[in-house]
């Protein structure tokens, strides 16, 4: 059998063969990456494209900065981008300081750790509408909390709809938790508990062993989960789109308003751009850090 | 034996145990519960505050599914558009995540880039391209419409739970099987997706119950004529009009599939599936 599965050509390919391969992998590859091609990469060009007034729609196409100067000057556009950059930051450095707390202490054995390892999870495969409902039936002014402060005559701020969207981090904070939780803990249980331990016999406290051992040997699971929720939250649209205020609005919002209200797919495209640009940067960023951790591991 | 190093006395692990089950009733337990008794809520009665609990029960939200049309068929839209989703996705995925999975690729990075893609934009960037596209393609306001740009989204978690599960095929099956005289067709069919049927599995749970809660999208391209359960309940959530009771209603019929998936996935899937699927950015 072994000699068998040893015996099959592998070493030497003559050209012909070789060839013969890689048109193997080309078709095999061609369904999914061919799909992906036609569906994402050509819109996606359409749009950078159209944000510099090319292959515009209803107008005469050529090429100009004009939409992104419009942009600029627009101050409801301006407010978008700061206010989505705003509840973006706001959730994932909230969700980050949540989910590390509950990740190192899920690593601790506790009565019912399992059931908790399973309930944590439940927002992770909840839609965000889902989330939003949910979440509103409790901070909203008609929602539980009020209710029960009601009798006590104490009053209950306005979470949803306000200006600093307090509600909208709170629902993406909500379901953005167990996100880096479930990385983060993958992390945290790949540290050695002999180094922990060490620190622990050495007179650290258990504090100082978190800010010192676990967070520092933590850190590509903490850039990744980071990078991905922010992200992930920057073009959020149906959380802002419910719980937001009238103004400012989340970029996502003012998009699917041209989009869909008035049809002005060229300014659309150049706040699309705007947020790819964004998120690519970002994710340049998130690689070469990557790299570089790996670069001072070797 | 002791494996933590914040608490190391018994009290300690049941002050944890407490911490941990009061933060998850509050924050899982509770808002489920108020979400189940707004689906029950007596439209005659009504619920309002100062009543912690509905003054009065009945099924008349339920039964709305059935009376009110517009639920009925975002309903049966919903699952319509599910399964042929689920089935392109498979279709699509097998052959592609076979390459990834087993292959040896040349610009390996560069495919694994454009797969997570998808994953990674933001989900009205791709609208606002996908919108244009299909208008001038005809396709806007259409289910195929629909089912075509839930496919962009979807495909990509689909390909890497393949990818990561052809990757653990162990190749002596392989090579036993074409020494035995298998063509690539036989082997295909009788050695390689039988042992891919787990993985195919997840990926299709994943993608049906995916595809039954994605919203942005279906919202852009669909709207108004195609309306999926997510595009509803953000009309009753106050998109349209605020009905807390209809929108209870629609959670709950989103919320059930959701859960199953993660009993199924934690009980009988093997996590990496999930962890192919979700990250590992």
């Amino acid at each position: 059998m072994a000699q068998a599965a040893a015996a099959i050509p592998q070493v030497t390919r003559a050209p012909a063969r070789r060839r013969h391969e890689s048109l193997v992998d080309v078709l095999l590859l061609a369904p999914g990456l061919g799909y992906l091609l036609v569906f994402m990469c050509v819109p996606l060009v359409q749009v950078v494209l159209r944000s510099f007034g090319l292959l515009a729609i209803g107008e005469p196409s050529q090429f100009t900065f004009g939409l992104y100067r419009e942009v600029l000057a627009n101050k409801i556009d301006r407010d978008s981008i700061v206010f989505s950059l705003y509840f973006a930051l706001g959730t994932t450095v909230i969700s980050l300081i949540l989910s590390l707390m509950t990740s190192a202490l899920l690593q601790v054995r506790f009565p019912g750790r399992f059931i908790i390892s399973v309930l944590y999870k439940i927002p992770l495969v909840v839609p965000s509408l889902v989330a939003a409902f949910l979440v509103l039936t409790i901070i909203d002014q008609g929602g539980i909390i009020a209710r029960a402060l009601q009798p006590y005559g104490l009053g209950w701020p306005e979470l949803v709809h306000d200006r600093y969207g307090l509600g909208i981090i709170l629902v993406l904070v909500w379901h953005n938790v167990p996100i880096m939780t479930v990385i983060l803990s993958a992390v945290m249980s790949g540290i050695p508990h002999d180094i922990t331990n060490a620190a622990r016999n050495l007179g650290a406290s258990p504090w100082q062993v978190f800010r010192n051992v676990t967070v520092p040997l933590s850190l590509p699971g903490i850039s990744a989960a980071s990078l991905l929720v922010f992200i992930g939250v920057f073009g959020a649209f149906s959380i802002p789109s419910l719980l937001g205020a009238a103004y400012p609005t989340a970029i996502a919002v003012v998009m699917s308003r041209e989009v869909l209200d008035r049809a002005n797919w060229g300014l659309a495209s150049a706040l699309g751009t705007i947020v790819t640009a964004l998120s690519a940067v970002l994710l340049y960023v998130y690689y070469r850090l990557i790299r570089r951790q790996e670069a001072a591991l070797r | 034996m002791n494996r933590s190093w914040i608490m190391r006395g018994a009290p300690g692990r049941w002050m944890l145990a407490l911490g941990f089950f009061t933060v998850a009733s509050v924050v899982l337990i509770i808002p489920l519960i108020v979400g189940v008794l707004w689906s029950l809520v007596d439209p005659d009665a009504g619920w309002f505050p100062p009543a912690i609990v509905p003054p009065s029960l009945s099924l008349a939200n339920w039964r709305a599914m059935l009376a009110v049309p517009e639920i009925g068929q975002a309903f049966a839209m919903s699952f319509l558009i599910a399964p042929i989703v689920t089935a392109l996705c498979a279709a699509l995925a097998l052959p592609t995540g076979y390459a990834l999975g087993r292959r040896q690729l040349r610009a390996r990075r560069t495919i694994e880039l454009l797969v997570l893609a998808p994953i990674i934009l933001p989900g009205i960037v791709l609208a606002t391209g996908l919108g244009s596209m299909f208008i001038r393609l005809g396709l806007s306001h259409t289910v195929a419409g629909v089912v075509l740009v839930q496919t962009v989204v979807l495909l990509p978690f689909m390909i890497r739970i393949v990818a990561a599960t052809f990757e653990g095929v162990p190749q002596d099956l392989i090579d036993a099987a074409r020494n035995l005289g298998a063509s690539p067709w036989p082997l295909a069919r009788d050695v390689l997706i039988p042992l891919v049927r787990p993985g195919l599995f997840a990926g299709g749970l994943f993608t049906f119950i995916g595809s039954l809660e994605e919203f942005v999208l279906t919202f852009i391209v669909g709207m108004p004529y195609v309306q999926t359960l997510p595009v509803l309940l953000w009309a009753y959530l106050g998109g349209r009009s605020s009905i807390f009771t209809y929108a209870a209603v629609v959670t709950m019929v989103l919320l059930v599939p959701t859960i199953i998936l993660m009993f199924v996935a934690e009980r009988t899937l093997k996590q990496e599936y999930l962890a192919a699927g979700f990250g590992k950015v």
